[in-house]
């Protein structure tokens, strides 16, 4: 009978005889409705490839480390759980103590292009990914011709106009494109080297565009190079997502209302870019829940392209 | 097959969570039904074979051979057989070894389940004795954990989208709201499949068949009806995937769908229509693999592309499947011959046009035993 003393005791024997092997993560699951007796919270559980072969099916324990297939696991005697007869059931949990070096592979010699209008929360987004994705992705810094801002989130690499004319001859820079405000001509772009850099070190450059970054990008590095998301602001009409475009800017608190009339001009114009070119983005994704959107970009990120 | 093995007809219970009714209410309803269908008396039944897995876990009621036989007039031999899911697959292949062996002229066979009356967990529990319990119960497993953990390997392995993957569900449902019998007659669009409680991540709520109540019977007998049965096969591989060599294929059904296609001497593209074991929306798509209608990594073309429906390429589960019709573990082997037998008489619901020949796909466990019917107009 499972879980009785005899039961127990003939399990704890075969632990003791069986030499406790490392190994690799061939897959793995968060079990949320854990059967009975295995409590109620979620638990990993994940199939291991053995050193001596064999394979094993056991919980996993990741202090800092995400588990990944291909991860590095090594095995702990732990207590499993305690019975309500009051007897302990121990087993071995393995730890996962390094990432998988694999990963890396898949997402060499691409690039997550964020594509959305101002106010749909491409800043947010980004910093979220880049912090679900420390291990593996970087963003690209963005040279700009405009004057730095007080508490600037953005990877921003300050430049004069000049700099800035010169790295477009030179073709050091891939993509640009310019902003006209009212009060400054403010030109933003990317360079090669810095994309190149990244996927050198075997990592994903993630890049924030407007339509104008995005075409350069795609004519210079080929449009399969890139995975591109569109983002979109939540609201069935064309009328709903521009008003919650407006809502956002002005709870933001960052520009006057000037700016966010400007703003919501840009913006109008970005919308239609998702209709006037459709093959330039692979995925296009609702921002309604944040959480969720950032789950969803980082889940079509690391799939194999 | 070593006789001609024939369906002279069958009845199923509504799937769903049926509080009013008992395990014993379920089977004798779908009994009756199935006598009445097949207009013999109930005295010509030679052999009574059911198939039922969890009866003594979750309901107190073992021997259940003769729980039903002692309900006949006669009290013929009668029989339970258990392969987990695949019970009322095996139920099925065992009547028909009856019939061919001459043990029996008319056979009874019933696939019948009972899990709505316990706690979730506790039905949790008692479908992972389907699995092994030295190897995957003890690191507090699920059966959705361990789709889960072939879902999760498999989308690494072959770039299987989210997306994609509910297209699988989304298509049973779509089936599902003509048969009157099935427990959600509700199409439900892949976005909100996308969107459900995760279970066992990558798998969400929907992607995982019910637990449902439910029972179905058919008759099998020697004599002469419109729809025979081709082939029977049960093909078995090791209960636990961590002693298998393949996450993302299962040997059984390769080995029991190329043995039927070799008896019924039958070509893959001769089938009109299936009945698959989709338990869970990842396994629908490791099936079409296995059986050869995708290449490995491309199971989910014919739903990506809304090839499955009636008139499509390949029309799968017309009932809705075990997603959306329900599965009540026992009944569904059962459940999938007499769905063939409807198509095969023009007398489904949901109708696949000139269907000569249909193929019942019934798994139990991670696949440890699978069992392939492959069924035509006679």
């Amino acid at each position: 009978m499972p879980n009785s003393a005899p039961e127990l005791h003939r399990r704890l024997k075969k632990i003791k005889e069986q030499p406790a092997t490392p190994g690799t993560l061939l897959s793995f699951t968060t079990i949320h409705n854990p059967p009975h007796g295995f409590g109620s919270e979620p638990y990993s559980v994940g199939l291991i490839q053995l050193e001596d072969g064999s394979r094993v099916h056991a919980q996993l324990t990741h202090d800092g480390y995400i588990p990944t297939i291909g991860a590095h696991v090594v095995p702990r005697l732990r207590r499993i759980r305690t019975l309500e007869n009051g007897l302990f059931v121990n087993g071995y949990k393995y730890e996962v103590v390094e990432t998988a070096p694999e990963v890396k592979l898949h997402i060499q010699q691409y690039v997550l292009a964020l594509t959305g209008p101002s106010g749909v929360g491409k800043t947010t987004i980004t910093r979220m990914l880049t912090s679900l994705m420390s291990s593996y992705a970087d963003q690209v810094p963005i040279y700009t011709t405009r004057q730095p801002k007080k508490n600037e989130v953005e990877p921003y690499t300050y430049v004069t106009k000049q700099e800035f004319d010169r790295m477009i001859e030179s073709k050091k820079m891939i993509a640009y494109t310019h902003m006209e405000s009212n009060s400054e001509e403010r030109y933003y772009g990317y360079c090669r080297d810095d994309i190149e850099k990244i996927w050198k070190s075997g990592r994903l450059p993630l890049v924030v565009t407007d339509i104008h970054l995005l075409k350069g990008l795609s004519e210079s590095l080929g449009r399969r190079a890139i995975l591109s998301c569109g983002l979109l602001p939540p609201g069935k009409s064309r009328r709903r997502m521009i008003s919650n475009l407006l809502h956002r800017l002005r709870i933001r608190g960052r520009d006057t209302e000037a700016q966010i009339q400007e703003r919501l001009k840009v913006a109008t114009y970005d919308l239609d870019a998702f209709d006037a070119h459709p093959h330039l983005f692979d995925h296009l994704v609702v921002n309604d829940k944040l959480e969720a959107c950032v789950e969803h970009i980082g889940a079509l990120a690391v799939r194999p392209a | 097959m070593r006789e001609q093995v024939f369906v002279l007809g069958g009845a199923q219970t509504s799937f769903g969570e049926l509080w009013n009714k008992s395990l014993v209410d379920l089977i004798d309803e779908a009994v009756a039904g199935a006598i009445e269908s097949s207009g013999i008396l109930p005295t010509d039944i030679d052999a009574v074979v059911i198939g039922n897995m969890v009866g003594g876990e979750l309901s107190g009621q073992g021997h259940l051979g003769a729980l039903v036989s002692g309900g006949l007039p006669h009290h013929p031999p009668a029989l339970r057989v258990e392969a987990a899911c695949a019970s009322g697959g095996v139920a099925v292949h065992t009547a028909c070894a009856l019939l061919e062996s001459g043990k029996a002229e008319n056979v009874l066979v019933i696939g019948a389940e009972k899990l709505t009356d316990a706690p979730n967990d506790l039905v949790t529990s008692a479908i992972m004795n389907a699995g092994n319990s030295d190897r995957d119960t003890v690191a507090g497993l699920t059966f959705p954990g361990i789709f889960g953990l072939i879902a999760n390997r498999y989308m690494y392995d072959y770039g299987l989208t989210r997306d994609d993957l509910s297209s699988v569900s989304a298509a049973h449902h779509e089936a599902a709201v003509k048969n009157p019998y099935a427990q959600f007659k509700k199409s439900i669009p892949r976005d909100v499949i996308s969107k459900s409680a995760p279970v066992a991540d990558p798998l969400r709520l929907l992607d995982c068949s019910p637990i449902s109540d439910g029972a179905a019977a058919i008759i099998l007998s020697t004599n002469p009806s419109d729809v025979q049965i081709s082939a029977s096969q049960v093909a078995t591989d090791h209960v636990s995937l961590a002693d298998r060599t393949s996450m993302t294929s299962f040997l059984s059904t390769r080995t029991a769908f190329q043995n039927a296609l070799k008896e019924a001497g039958w070509n893959r593209n001769d089938i009109d229509c299936m009945e698959l074991h989709d338990c869970f929306s990842i396994a629908a798509i490791l099936h079409l693999e296995d059986m050869g209608f995708a290449e490995e990594g491309q199971g989910v073309r014919f739903y990506k592309n809304n090839q499955t429906h009636a008139n499509g390429e390949l029309p799968i589960n017309m009932s809705g499947g075990l997603k959306a019709c329900g599965h009540p573990i026992g009944a569904t082997g059962v459940k999938q011959i007499l769905d063939c037998y409807k198509q095969l008489t023009n007398r489904a619901p949901n109708q696949v046009p000139n269907c000569r020949r249909a193929l019942a796909h019934n798994i139990g466990g991670i696949g440890a035993t699978c069992a392939i019917h492959l069924l035509e107009h006679a």
